[in-house]
């Protein structure tokens, strides 16, 4: 079984886009999918799969909050001081209480508090729910509750689940939907994995975090190659941009899409562009870049 | 934190990556510069910067983000386990009467360890884990935050950045700031939400664009912040606006402007110089020269 990430330093480029796509596809020749969107702050894959029937869901609760009494607390303010993640606020009585959004749950606050009024408790995390597709592979989408912090976690969870039911329905390659960015989320996404797809598109923006990305890939060991989106938008920025994937990101050019509003319209039909419309520019492309990645599974 | 002694603070999100948010962040800041107010720019997506780019900065020489990793002093540990024992990341590892062993990349910064440890043997160590950078540049100061590449903490690194601007704001005579956040609604997001007194929920027209909209205006609600949205891309072919202004609707938002899709926009991408400047007559150039005089006036009226 074989775990292919579909990432991006920067955001909006295409993953999801990609990664529906080449799903269809893979499944379509043959070789048993499982989707995965790791993308659990805005996990769109699903969306674009054109939803599906929920098979299972779960909840997981592996964060924790502090929590402050306000009758015990002498208000000292010890916790305002030692709180890393400035979640610790001084209400208009002058007592401290927990910001839950900005809550780590370290309990750094309960060892310093001379009071004993903070309790550290468990909290919930995020939800992963498994999706049923019409296309017959399944969709399994991590989903972070607001504001929370422990992104690394539910996606290692998201990844260990996915693995097992893969090999429960014997499909042979999974594909990932990463977050944007190199953050928690995406280390957790990449590091084991067997192959990265990195999504860019031709501007300086997308370029300068294309090469963030790529220094998270290397430090994981994982094999990588690039998907330049949008493409004939920026002429020899583009020539530019391929020479520097290859020469000196050392990472293969698996294709490149062209700007085609089909992508769009299919978006707004929730339905891949190669399900959608096979003709369009931007399907053909994807088809080469499948082809390419089925070529190295 | 929202103390009201200081200058505004805006922050430009919306959910979704790709939207278009630093290219509002941006051109706000370059119309409000133009129109004589001291702005500082913030850029707190700390995993994907892209203000510089779009600014046509080089950004050099920064202010390294380090976070405190402990040090055990063998002389001193008595082999207690009590730091072991409290590390919330369990970072820490060993058995009674050894010297614990520190797992690196477990580590949060917490500081639980030196704070249990009775014997002083928990001495302060530190790791660089992001960079502040601060140049200026035609009447705006950036201020932009990036995660070093393999480190995980970027909230850490968001919350360092957003607080380094806040203390510059409070001193340096700016007029006001903009805050240009990552995608999603993380921590890393809400960390600059909560020291913000506007959003602007940067969206397209498509299904993920008004899905990840949702999200946004939760949190900003949970936060009880003030949001208006901007509608890029607007009549994008086969765009779903109307579903998207329904949404706006429904959730009681107000649509504050709609830019249109224009290919200046990815012209001054491309020269790294703000549309408002490259092409004021664009439509997109009109769309944000219209946001910004809005901006402009809520600013004066006191309204943000």
């Amino acid at each position: 079984m074989k775990e292919i990430v579909v990432a991006s330093g920067k955001g909006g480029v295409g993953k999801t886009t990609v990664a529906a796509s080449l799903a269809v596809l893979l499944n379509r020749w043959g070789l048993g999918v499982f989707t995965v969107d790791a993308d659990v702050d805005a996990p769109d894959l699903s969306l674009a799969l054109g939803g599906g029937k929920t098979v299972f869901s779960m909840e997981v609760a592996a964060s924790r909050k502090a929590e402050v009494d306000s009758k015990k607390c002498i208000g000292c303010g010890k916790c305002l001081q030692v709180c890393p993640f400035g979640a610790m606020i001084k209400t208009n009585d002058g007592k401290a209480t927990v910001v839950a959004l900005m809550c780590e749950g370290c309990g750094v606050c309960k060892l310093v508090c001379p009071a004993g009024a903070i309790k550290v408790k468990n909290a919930p995390t995020g939800t992963i729910t498994v999706e049923e597709t019409k296309y017959g592979f399944m969709c399994a989408t991590g989903k972070l509750r607001l504001g929370e912090h422990n992104s690394g976690h539910l996606v290692a969870t998201i990844r260990n689940l996915a693995r097992r039911k893969a090999q429960d329905t014997g499909s042979k390659v999974i594909v990932i939907d990463a977050a944007p960015g190199i953050g928690c989320p995406v280390i957790a996404s990449i590091a084991g994995a067997n192959y990265v797809i990195a999504v860019t598109e031709p501007t300086p923006a997308a370029k300068r975090n294309l090469e963030r990305l790529s220094r998270v890939v290397k430090h994981f060991g994982v094999p990588a190659g690039v998907v330049i989106n949008m493409s004939g938008s920026s002429g020899d920025f583009e020539t530019v941009l391929k020479k520097w994937v290859e020469h000196e990101l050392g990472f293969q050019v698996l294709g490149e899409i062209p700007v085609d509003y089909e992508v769009v319209k299919a978006l707004a039909h929730m339905t891949p562009v190669v399900d959608f419309n096979p003709d369009a520019e931007a399907s053909k492309s994807l088809v080469s870049i499948a082809e390419r990645v089925r070529e190295m599974l | 934190m929202r103390a009201k002694s200081r200058p505004p603070v805006i922050a430009v999100t919306g959910g979704k990556g790709g939207t278009g948010k630093s290219t509002v962040a941006v051109n706000l800041a370059a119309g409000l510069s133009a129109s004589g107010l001291k702005v500082m720019l913030v850029d707190a997506d700390v995993d994907g910067p892209s203000c510089a780019s779009l600014l046509g900065l080089k950004l050099e020489a920064g202010k390294e983000v380090k976070t405190f990793l402990p040090i055990i002093d063998e002389k001193k540990c008595v082999g207690c386990r009590k730091c072991v024992e409290v590390c919330p990341e369990h970072a820490l590892v060993g058995l009674q009467g050894e010297v614990p062993r520190l797992f690196e990349e477990l580590c949060s910064g917490c500081r639980a360890c030196q704070i249990v440890c009775g014997h002083f043997a928990v001495r302060e160590g530190g790791k660089t884990i992001g960079t502040i950078y601060i140049k200026s540049t035609d009447g705006i100061t950036l201020v932009a935050g990036e995660l070093v590449p393999t480190e995980p903490r970027s909230p850490v690194v968001a919350r360092a950045t957003v607080l380094h601007a806040m203390s510059e704001l409070q001193n340096g005579g700016y007029d006001l700031a903009i805050i240009d956040t990552a995608p999603g609604v993380h921590n890393t997001v809400a960390q600059p939400l909560w020291v913000s007194d506007y959003a602007l929920a940067v969206t397209e027209p498509t299904p993920l664009g008004a899905h990840d909209l949702g999200f946004i205006l939760d949190l900003t609600e949970e936060l009880e912040l003030p949001v208006g949205i901007v509608l890029n891309k607007a009549d994008i072919p086969g765009g779903l606006k109307n579903e998207l202004l329904k949404t706006a609707h429904e959730r009681g938002v107000n649509v504050v402007a709609e830019i249109p899709l224009d290919r200046e926009v990815l012209h001054s991408y491309m020269a790294g110089i703000p549309v408002v400047k490259k092409a004021p007559d664009s439509p997109a150039g009109r769309s944000l020269r219209y946001l910004v005089s809005l901006v402009g006036k809520m600013l004066e009226e006191g309204k943000i």
